[in-house]
């Protein structure tokens, strides 16, 4: 069925912006109009083939012949079944059934401590959102938001094993009773990067009780920085201060985070965090980035230099030297507009000087940081209250994993025991032989909560407890010290803590001791914790009760220039890559991290924020080099259909959907460090030519089920999420290249491979979807101001007339109107609250932690590989992604402006989606919610058909029951493999009703949340009552009483997002609400104004603060995005 | 033909298939003793029901407070023992499983300390409880009848000093007025329903989400 075509007003002849979602789109192709058309690509409502069909058909019949029986025996199957009410006998302290409760806990981070509030119902953690009391609030990101789903996960490894076979914990007590015994046992402890006061005691006490034995700390993407900072040193930008950002290829607002960042958000809002201030250019910050490929820090920048990644030294030099610091030995840019770009920015960092702050990657070469803390120390920023502190962390006396191999080669340690969460026989460096060294251990100990790789090359492996199950505790960024507190025991009964297992090396007989310990004693691993916080009774309480301990954190540190520096720089001059000899990035992947996190179903299905590929792994390369090495042109083509003796096969035609499921990317075989690897290809804009860009952690195991084939090795190192899911580059990748490598060799292999890519997925028509606009004064659009008031002229809005609410709002004439009874109709409207939203595009960053947070909350479903190519995802919440360029940019053409743009259900007043339905399972509520009713739901899809914005999903499967991961599964209907019998159903949100086949679903507006605040509020009239003395009758309720305070309810997206992009509250309460400031502002705008929807979300439009005197300044904040 | 189906209807509506729904218990608990010759507060059992959406049933140390002490040979209260007292020969410290009685079907999220907090009694939908010996379900609950309520809640708005007194009648009115011409409690409903400020939704979402 096509979609309503709405009569979208051309874009006006001057217009230089050019705007896209896929390479598809900018070239205009047919299967992309077949996107736009579509409410749902053709073919995601039809079965795929004959033998689909026919195991439906069959599935009927047998369903029709059961229930006609059961007809036949009356009425009995109508009689509800029997069920119980189980209360507890001794009811625990704090549980009310069916309320949450808050807990302060922390997330342990290689980059430092996230804080948390876990949401718990009856003691099932279900929901984790960020801690805003503490001093280093960060929001939450996608990784997080999606930690708690790990808890459950079928695939969690739940019992001891040895050699790989199952075993018991008494078996491995055994073990451990012999070491304990052993003071001279040579003991290598491998730890994560994560900063744990407790563990860092015991581990030093370990090591005084084991004189041989040595520690280790190693994450596959953590970085080092003693070689360049001093031992235990580290920077954390003051975002708070730095009005001059430079980024050296760090992505601190996506997957290289150095603190919290929220700061650096609110700064991106000319009007203050809060919208409390007239808008002041002067206000913001300015965001330089110099990066190979997109990220999304770089998709924030004010200024995006696109440069080989080889060349990011010689980038970094040059800025050294226009600030005088020393740039050492390399050759100077002599590309014109470079070397303009660097002088403006050296010129612009100088006149700000300790206000500035430049962040080198942790994953970039020792040489880039080397000349990053050059280019600080020049600009004097690194202090208190400078853009940039730096801090002793204590962490010192660790081998890093280059050690640990000598270490186990040479026999100085012959037993290892792993509680790092990174899984070294997969990911470390290749040239480690990583493997066999760790073959030559006498006995080696694996604590994870995952039974990867290393869990089976191991001869013992332990499953370890969730961060939510355990007593632990983290140091944040900046050393505040923080608690991990746990919500439930472990939910299988052999997991051990690192701490318990650190405890039971320090015991005389080795015994470990889990959980709650022994009868009466106090649970041994909280009695560590609470023996390194030493505070008193009311201190520990409040330190559960904040998730932190008031303190000063880190103490301060002045690094210097090392004296390696000079010769690390000299070594870094590299060269331009060519066609021949490309250059390659080992990319941090958005969904799995460094592999870690392969199995998390919420984390594979969020598409990439750049490529927005789920599921799997692709090289990325720019359309030029593409089409230089002859991929382009198959990349772009769509398989040819299947066809026999020259006839269409029926059921494989499935049409031409773009990136539907015939959607098969080309196979490249990549050379690097002499080793080969074949990878799909997708095309990348805004990345540097000659440069491939793999992200790693995928591949880690395959059953017989893959596609293409491959060896069935590791199936049992990951769950049915992470198998056959990518590639594994991380055996391309060595010490010296671990970043970056060289020298890269590509060949075609004429072999195709499947990708799931959505970035074509529920493409919108309409003028100026995303608008922007620059504080620098613009040709033809004025200065700051000017264009502030333009905003919601943009696009057709100037003629649109003024849209009339249809909606009764208070003191509209449509109100107070006496209905049949004479009584004035106040059914559609509520005095009391109408909702709103407004998202801020300026601060926006386009990163997956809305997406996963609404997943947690609202029980959406995973569906599968399969079912997203389909365009069957069911996020409510949908991150577009945009590229812009103007066609006259003579700087740089092919690095066009990355414009996100979340966009879930709209919540129209005058709903597009209400009018079509033909049994009123979607209409409006009196608080202005679009309401959905699933049980009144039959499924015409109609709703969905006719929204404009595209916001409404589908249940094609009864994904929650039917496991979507099993081949086939969901086309064998009742009698396919059921999975909400498994744990993770436990994570659902009790509040939140679990869909079911055949209904539509959308954006809420997390309306769960807002009753439950609403009639938490209800009791205030008792409150009133009791506070004045007299008989109920007597006080009267105001409205007042029943209004919820201001902006005391939060949507989980906007808990969730780290940027402060998302407002939400009551428009009743006026510009008291953050919501409503936001909505009173010169760049809040209607999507598809024009069209007369009224909607309720409304956007602020994308603020860029370029430097005018910047070279390519007059092409930045102009990315407004045209769809038509 | 007509008759059949309409019959069928009205056999399949909750009305037909709820009411009076009065299973057996594990234990013969009589509200009627408990709440009407005892005068137990609904509260001292169901102890959430005015701070969740859920009306907890009390947990096993809620009746062993007491019948640790009174009735506690009675052998109608051995699956009490066998849950709670651990000197008892088949102690298991199991709870209680109790038949449920009130369903709410999964896509309705009803919440009680809502309707509690606002002056609607227990009574109103579960009827009149301190009389039963077995408790049964008194009203169906289907949703027509929900909206009935919500449409015209005057009719069982009640101060909310009474909102847990199960004997609440005409005669209770003039304790809270002195207004004359409100005499039943139907006309001191109308009258609260301003002072409370009371403004039911019908909307789907009041109670689907």
């Amino acid at each position: 069925m096509s979609k309503r075509i709405l009569q979208h007003p051309a874009v006006p002849t001057d217009e230089k912006t050019v705007s896209w979602r896929s390479d598809g789109q900018l070239r205009d192709t047919k299967e992309f109009r077949t996107w736009m058309d579509r409410e749902f690509p053709r073919g995601a409502a039809e079965m795929e083939n004959q033998e689909e069909m026919e195991t439906s058909r069959r599935t009927f019949l047998k369903l029709m012949g059961s229930s006609t029986a059961l007809a036949g025996f009356g009425m009995v199957a109508c009689r509800r079944p029997e069920a119980y009410i189980v209360p507890y006998t001794k009811a625990p302290e704090w549980v009310i059934p069916g309320k949450a409760t808050y807990y302060a806990s922390n997330m342990p981070r290689s980059g430092g401590a996230v804080p948390l509030v876990v949401t718990t119902f009856e003691g099932r953690p279900t929901k984790v959102g960020p801690n805003r009391l503490h001093p280093e609030y960060e929001g939450t990101d996608a990784f997080t938001q999606a930690s708690v789903l790990d808890m459950y996960s079928t695939s969690r490894s739940r019992y001891v094993l040895k050699g790989g076979k199952k075993n018991s914990l008494n078996n491995f007590q055994l073990v451990m009773g012999a070491l304990a015994q052993d003071p001279a046992a040579k003991i290598g402890f491998v730890f994560g990067t994560d900063d744990s006061p407790t563990r860092k005691r015991l581990a030093a006490e370990v090591a005084a009780k084991y004189s041989s034995s040595k520690l280790y700390q190693y994450e596959a993407l953590a970085s080092d920085n003693a070689t360049i900072l001093g031992e235990g040193v580290k920077l954390v930008p003051n975002f708070e201060n730095a009005d001059r950002i430079v980024s050296l290829d760090c992505d601190f607002a996506g997957t290289d985070q150095q603190g919290s960042n929220t700061t650096f958000f609110n700064r991106r809002k000319p009007e203050g965090a809060g919208y409390e201030t007239k808008p002041d250019a002067g206000s913001m910050n300015r965001l330089y980035s110099v990066e190979s490929a997109f990220t999304l820090t770089g998709g924030m920048a004010d200024h995006r230099l696109r440069v080989a990644p080889s060349m990011i030294a010689a980038v970094a030099a040059q800025l050294a030297r226009e600030v005088g610091a020393s740039a050492g030995g390399i050759s100077p840019i002599t590309d014109s507009k470079q070397l303009a770009w660097i002088k403006e920015l050296a010129a612009d960092l100088k006149a700000s000087g300790s206000r500035t702050a430049v962040l080198a990657g942790s994953r970039q070469s020792a040489a880039v940081k080397h000349l990053a803390l050059a280019i600080n120390l020049a600009l004097g920023n690194i202090g208190e209250g400078n853009g940039i502190q730096a801090y002793q962390t204590g962490t010192s006396g660790y081998g890093d994993i280059a050690q640990l191999t000598a270490d186990l080669n040479s026999g100085a340690i012959d037993t290892v025991v792993f509680m790092t969460p990174a899984n070294p026989v997969y990911d470390a460096p290749s040239d480690l032989k990583f493997a066999d060294a760790l073959a030559k251990a006498k006995t080696s100990v694996h604590l994870s909560d995952r039974t990867n790789a290393t869990a089976f090359a191991c001869s013992w492996h332990v499953p370890a407890t969730h961060y939510l199950e355990s007593w632990s505790d983290a140091n944040s960024a900046r050393g505040i010290y923080s608690i991990v507190q746990p919500m439930i025991l472990p939910l299988y009964a052999d997991c051990v803590s690192d701490i318990e297992l650190l405890l039971a090396f320090l015991a005389d007989d080795g015994k470990v001791s889990t959980g709650e310990g022994d009868d009466g004693a106090i649970a041994p691993a909280l009695a560590a914790v609470k023996e390194t916080f030493g505070g008193d009774k009311s201190a520990w309480k409040e330190l559960l009760k904040n998730g932190y301990a008031e303190g000063n954190g880190f103490e301060a540190a002045s690094p210097s220039l090392s004296g390696n520096a000079a010769a690390d720089i000299a070594s870094a001059a590299g060269s331009k890559p060519t066609k021949d000899n490309l250059d390659v990035i080992f990319s941090t992947d958005s969904s799995v991290y460094d592999g870690r996190w392969i199995d998390n179903g919420w984390l594979q299905e969020s598409p990439d924020p750049v490529s927005k590929l789920t599921w799997d792994n692709a090289v990325l390369i720019a359309p030029k080099t593409a089409k230089e090495l002859g991929v382009y042109d198959i990349e772009q083509t769509l398989e040819p259909e299947k066809t026999i003796l020259g006839v269409k096969q029926p059921f494989t035609d499935v049409g031409p959907d773009g990136e539907g499921e015939n959607r098969k990317s080309p196979m490249i075989t990549i050379t690097v460090n002499g080793v080969s690897q074949d990878f799909p290809v997708l095309v990348s804009f805004g990345q540097a030519e000659n440069t491939l860009v793999i992200p790693l952690g995928y591949g880690q195991g395959f059953d017989k089920d893959d596609v293409l084939g491959r060896d069935p090795v590791g199936g049992n190192f990951v769950g049915l999420v992470g198998v056959n899911r990518g590639f594994n580059a991380y055996h391309l990748r060595t010490s010296e290249t671990s970043y970056l490598a060289t020298g890269a060799k590509v060949e075609l292999t004429g072999k195709r491979y499947p990708v799931a890519l959505t970035q074509e997925h529920n493409a919108m028509y309409g003028r100026a979807l995303a608008r922007e606009v620059s504080t620098a004064s613009v040709a033809h659009k004025g200065d700051f101001e000017e264009q502030l008031g333009m905003v919601k002229k943009q696009g057709n809005d100037s003629h649109a007339p003024t849209n009339i609410s249809l909606y009764k709002q208070e003191g509209s004439k449509n109100w107070g109107q006496a209905g049949k009874d004479g009584e004035a109709q106040s059914l559609l409207s509520d005095p009391l609250h109408q909702w709103g939203m407004a998202i801020d595009l300026s601060s926006c960053m386009g990163c997956n932690a809305c997406l996963v947070a609404c997943q947690s909350e609202n029980n959406i479903p995973i569906v599968g590989k399969e079912q997203v190519a389909k365009g069957r995802e069911m996020h409510w919440i949908r991150m577009d992604r945009y590229f812009a360029t103007q066609d006259d940019n003579d700087f740089d053409a092919d690095s066009p402006a990355l414009v996100p743009q979340p966009v879930a259900c709209m919540q129209c007043e005058a709903a597009p989606c209400e009018t079509v339905c033909p049994v009123n399972a979607t209409v409006h509520t009196e608080d202005g919610l679009n309401a959905m009713a699933y049980n009144r739901c039959i499924g015409t899809r109609y709703c969905a058909n006719n929204c404009p914005y595209k916001a409404r999903r589908f249940n094609f499967f009864d994904y929650n029951k039917r496991n979507p991961l099993i081949k086939n599964n969901l086309n064998r209907g009742p009698v396919g493999k059921r999975h909400d019998n498994e744990p993770k159903s436990l994570q659902k949100n009790p509040n939140v009703t679990v869909r079911m086949r055949g209904v539509m679903e959308k954006c809420t507006y997390c309306v769960q949340r807002i009753k439950d605040s609403v009639i938490r509020q209800k009791r205030g009239q008792k409150q009133e009552v009791l506070a004045a003395g007299k008989l109920s009758p007597d006080v009267s309720v105001s409205d007042k009483t029943l209004r919820i305070p201001v902006d005391s309810v939060k949507t989980a997206c906007q808990d969730a997002c780290p940027a402060e992009a998302i407002t939400f509250g009551n428009l009743k309460d006026g510009s008291a609400s953050e919501m409503v400031r936001g909505k009173e502002l010169e760049r809040n705008y209607d999507l598809l104004h024009y069209i007369g929807t009224a909607p309720r979300t409304s956007y602020l439009a994308r603020v860029k603060n370029p430097n005018p005197k910047m070279p390519d300044a007059k092409f930045v904040g102009q990315a407004t995005i045209h769809m038509v | 033909m007509f008759g059949i189906a309409l019959a069928f209807a009205y056999y399949a509506t909750p009305k037909a298939q709820v009411v009076g729904y009065q299973p057996t218990q594990p234990i013969p608990f009589s509200h009627k003793i408990h709440v009407d010759q005892l005068g137990l507060d609904c509260r001292y059992c169901h102890s959430f029901v005015d701070v969740a959406g859920h009306s907890n049933v009390p947990s096993g140390n809620t009746c062993w407070n007491c019948h640790q002490h009174v009735q506690k040979d009675s052998p109608k209260l051995e699956p009490l023992h066998r849950s709670m007292d651990e000197s008892y020969p088949g102690y298991d410290g199991k709870p209680i499983e109790w038949v449920r009685v009130h369903k709410a079907p999964d896509y309705v999220y009803f919440n009680h300390s809502a309707h509690v907090n606002r002056g609607i009694s227990c009574q109103s939908c579960h009827g009149d409880v301190n009389k039963m010996e077995v408790v049964y379900q008194a009203e169906s609950h289907s949703m027509g009848w929900c909206l009935d309520c919500h449409r015209a809640p005057e009719e069982h708005l009640r101060p909310l000093e009474e909102v847990y007194n199960l004997n609440y009648n005409d005669d209770d009115v003039k304790k809270y007025t002195t207004d004359s011409s409100i005499k039943t409690t139907k006309d001191l409903g109308k009258q609260l329903k301003d002072t409370f400020n009371v403004h039911p939704k019908t909307s789907c979402a009041t109670c689907h989400r």
